[in-house]
């Protein structure tokens, strides 16, 4: 906008001028044309010429038929004839002639050019009495006459008819100039419209100007900021009260001081990085700057805005504005730090629902995998059951006592499982519940692993299990859990083992820990065997196998109940190893038992 | 008729033709006139202090031409181009008559008659010639006298205000 108008104050003076100067130009051109029209030729007189030699020939012709009467002198009729043919020269010559040429009076001109010998012979011979040379010069002179008479009205209309086109023509100019200086008229009323106009906004400018430079004057003196401006040279060339006050020093050392003098702030590396800035024509602002005055003397923050003076040439140094933030400064670290802290609890709380969701939604995910899967193994037994008791009704009047027993004995074996079934799942629901409750005491492992070995061999006669005993083995357990871990592994190993391998038990014993490893063949997907000890979590390879996913969980969980662990490993002969290990009686209790 | 018996007395006395001595330009220094021998071709009248008659003082044509000659070169309006003239400069001829005046009436053969304000000949070298182009001027033609303006030298003078006093076939002067 600020452009436009600026533009705008060029061009339209400069179009008026245009305007004025072709105006001015058109009126010149038109006025000179005019007085060039306004200069009466002298051949434009030549109604007069034409009248004179009339008359001269008339006289001439008067002087001589006077004479011829006897009543006048021959030197009368010569002087006649010499003005007669002085007029005839004047018309015979030059621009008259031209015109009577132009008119169609040539004949008549050449004619008496041809007579003048002849009339100059009459006159010379005119003597009193001679009619026949009186009536000869009348003979010449009396066309002449005719012509000039002739002459004479064209002249005239001829002049007229050019004096009137002239008329019109200097009309039409006069009405061009006059137009023309209407417009030169108007353009210099709205010029000088424009340069009122622009005067009087100049003035309000300047008026603004300086209201605005006593303003800013006033605003320096009387801020409440320190404010110090310096020259290139980094020299102050302005420096407020409260400046002075803010670095202690006297109100008249004030000005063309170095700023390394005037206080050890401005020696700081980002104070000085700040100036250069500035006067490299950039402005910046420099937050929560410490500063005190005395080393004793608490700091005070301010905050540095510095901004580059400008002449019309180029940045001729820099204004720096201090203000003292301090309670800004100490409120916004107060603010900051609540707001870290708010920040740190609202992470941790949504950290701790997140992880309560996620327990959520595994719980959901696992009972419904559970749910699915007790139903297909409680059904199998329910089946066998079933089937058997069908078997025993259909055929009950011709059964042997053999087949009672043998189908009483399948279906007791499927209650057996459901029981078993049910009991394992009462187990976790208890150990998750936490309602299991374990009673530690000092047991022989060795014993009890023995005893389960030798159980489990009666149980699955095709599979071989070795067990070598030997080590300490008094831990601190509850007999009752750890036997089961014992058996849970044992026909885990029964269960998954390629049939024909043995299964080896071995004792280990380790820095205050006793237990067992129970060893198989067989292959555990890679992907499975962080998920092992998970509840409901069935293998790749189990799929075709019996269970719910529970054994290693309840072994691993109640493991953990006896201060004890459950762990698993792949043996450098790609052997699969469970460990279980618990606290060695003496070390846990060495005192008691 | 009387100029005719007036020539006849002049050359029957045995008067000698001779013109006053030419005067410079400047100079108040009065002519000497002695009578007229030959034709009159100019009478000046009116308010001068030189005469040489009862009506004031005559000249012919060779106590003309023995005033100092002065050339001047010019067109006129009647003719086409640039003339020659020959003649004297009516400024020191008045003065060496004595002439006073503020007008002088030049009056022509051809009963023309037009005033000539005193000015004129004071600011313009106006001549009155008796040749034109190595010629005499003729009484046929613009002769004996004829009055000539340096037109080309002032613009102003190219004006139909000047133009008519031009005057040919001059034979007479008034001084008023």
């Amino acid at each position: 906008m600020i452009i436009r108008k600026g533009a705008l104050g060029i061009v339209l003076p400069s179009v008026t001028i245009g305007i004025f100067a072709v105006l001015i130009a058109f009126s010149l051109v038109r006025l000179s044309a005019t007085e060039e029209d306004m200069r009466i030729e002298a051949t434009q007189n030549m109604l007069w010429v034409i009248a004179r030699s009339q008359v001269a020939s008339l006289k001439l012709q008067t002087a001589a038929s006077t004479h011829v009467r006897g009543m006048d002198t021959p030197v009368e009729v010569e002087r006649r004839l010499n003005n007669f043919l002085s007029h005839h020269n004047i018309l015979n010559h030059g621009p008259q002639r031209r015109q009577m040429v132009e008119m169609g009076f040539a004949d008549a001109l050449d004619t008496i050019e041809a007579q003048q010998a002849e009339l100059r012979q009459i006159v010379s011979e005119l003597e009193t009495g001679d009619e026949t040379s009186l009536s000869r010069l009348h003979a010449i002179l009396s066309p002449y006459d005719a012509d000039l008479a002739r002459a004479a009205n064209k002249a005239m209309t001829a002049e007229w008819d050019s004096l009137g086109s002239k008329l019109d023509n200097s009309r039409q100019e006069v009405s061009h100039i006059i137009l023309s200086l209407i417009v030169i008229a108007l353009t210099g009323a709205g010029m000088t419209f424009y340069l009122v106009r622009a005067t009087r906004s100049a003035r309000s400018r300047a008026q603004l100007l300086e209201s605005e430079k006593a303003l800013s004057q006033l605003l320096v003196t009387s801020s409440g900021e320190a404010i110090i401006a310096v020259d290139r040279e980094r020299r102050s060339t302005l420096l407020n009260d409260a400046a002075a006050t803010l670095f202690a020093i006297t109100a008249e050392k004030t000005l063309h001081r170095r700023l390394t003098a005037i206080s050890g702030i401005f020696s700081e590396e980002r104070v000085e990085s700040v100036i250069n800035r500035a006067l490299d024509g950039h402005s910046v602002v420099l937050r929560d700057l410490p500063f005190s005055r005395k080393a004793d003397v608490s700091a005070i923050y301010l905050e540095l805005r510095c901004f580059p003076l400008r002449d019309g040439t180029g940045v001729i140094g820099a204004i720096m504005f201090f203000s003292d933030v301090t309670e800004q400064y100490y409120a916004r670290r107060d603010l900051s730090e609540r707001r870290d802290y708010l920040e740190e609890q609202v992470a941790l709380r949504t950290k701790e629902l997140h992880a309560a969701l996620e327990r959520e939604r595994s719980a959901t995910a696992i009972y419904r995998n559970f749910a699915a899967m007790i139903s297909h193994q409680f059904r199998t037994p329910l089946a066998i059951v079933d089937s058997s008791l069908q078997r025993l009704m259909r055929r009950s009047n011709r059964l042997e006592p053999d087949e009672v027993l043998e189908r009483g004995g399948q279906a007791r074996s499927a209650i057996r499982n459901l029981v078993q079934l049910v009991d394992s799942t009462l187990d976790i629901a208890r150990l998750e519940a936490g309602q299991i409750e374990q009673n530690s005491v000092a047991w022989d492992l060795d014993r009890l692993i023995a005893d389960v070995v030798d159980r489990q061999a009666n149980e699955m006669p095709d599979r071989t299990v070795r067990y070598v005993s030997g080590g300490p083995s008094l831990v601190l357990c509850d007999p009752v859990y750890t036997e089961h871990i014992v058996v849970n592994l044992l026909s885990n190993a029964a269960k998954y083992a390629p049939p024909g391998t043995a299964v080896d038990v071995e004792m280990v014993s380790v820095d205050g820990y006793a237990g067992c490893r129970i060893i198989n063949e067989g292959h555990i997907d890679p992907d499975d065997r962080e998920h092992l000890f998970e509840r409901f979590f069935r293998g790749k390879n189990a799929s075709d196998k019996k269970g719910v996913g529970i054994g290693l969980y309840m072994a691993h969980s109640l493991a953990q109940l006896q201060y004890g662990k459950l762990s698993f490993e792949i043996l450098p002969d790609s052997r699969i190893a469970f460990t279980l290990v618990l606290p060695l009686a003496e070390a846990a209790c060495p005192a008691g038992l | 008729m009387y100029r005719v018996l007036l020539l006849v007395i002049l050359v029957l006395t045995g008067g000698t033709v001779t013109a006053c001595d030419p005067v410079s330009e400047g100079n108040t220094e009065l002519f000497d006139l002695s009578q007229p021998a030959g034709d009159i071709v100019l009478e000046v009248s009116g308010a001068i202090a030189v005469r040489n008659g009862e009506n004031g003082a005559q000249f012919d044509m060779a106590m003309l031409r023995g005033l100092s000659t002065v050339s001047l070169s010019t067109g006129t309006s009647v003719t086409d181009g640039s003339s020659d003239f020959e003649g004297f400069l009516l400024r020191d001829f008045l003065s060496g008559l004595g002439a006073t005046g503020t007008i002088v009436r030049a009056s022509a053969l051809n009963d023309y008659v037009v005033d000539i304000p005193m000015s004129d000949i004071e600011r313009f070298d106006v001549i009155v010639a008796h040749s034109m182009d190595g010629e005499p001027l003729s009484l046929q033609d613009k002769g004996p006298l004829w009055i000539v303006y340096p037109r080309d030298a002032h613009p102003e003078l190219q004006d139909i205000r000047y133009d008519y006093r031009w005057v040919w076939q001059l034979n007479a002067l008034e001084v008023q």
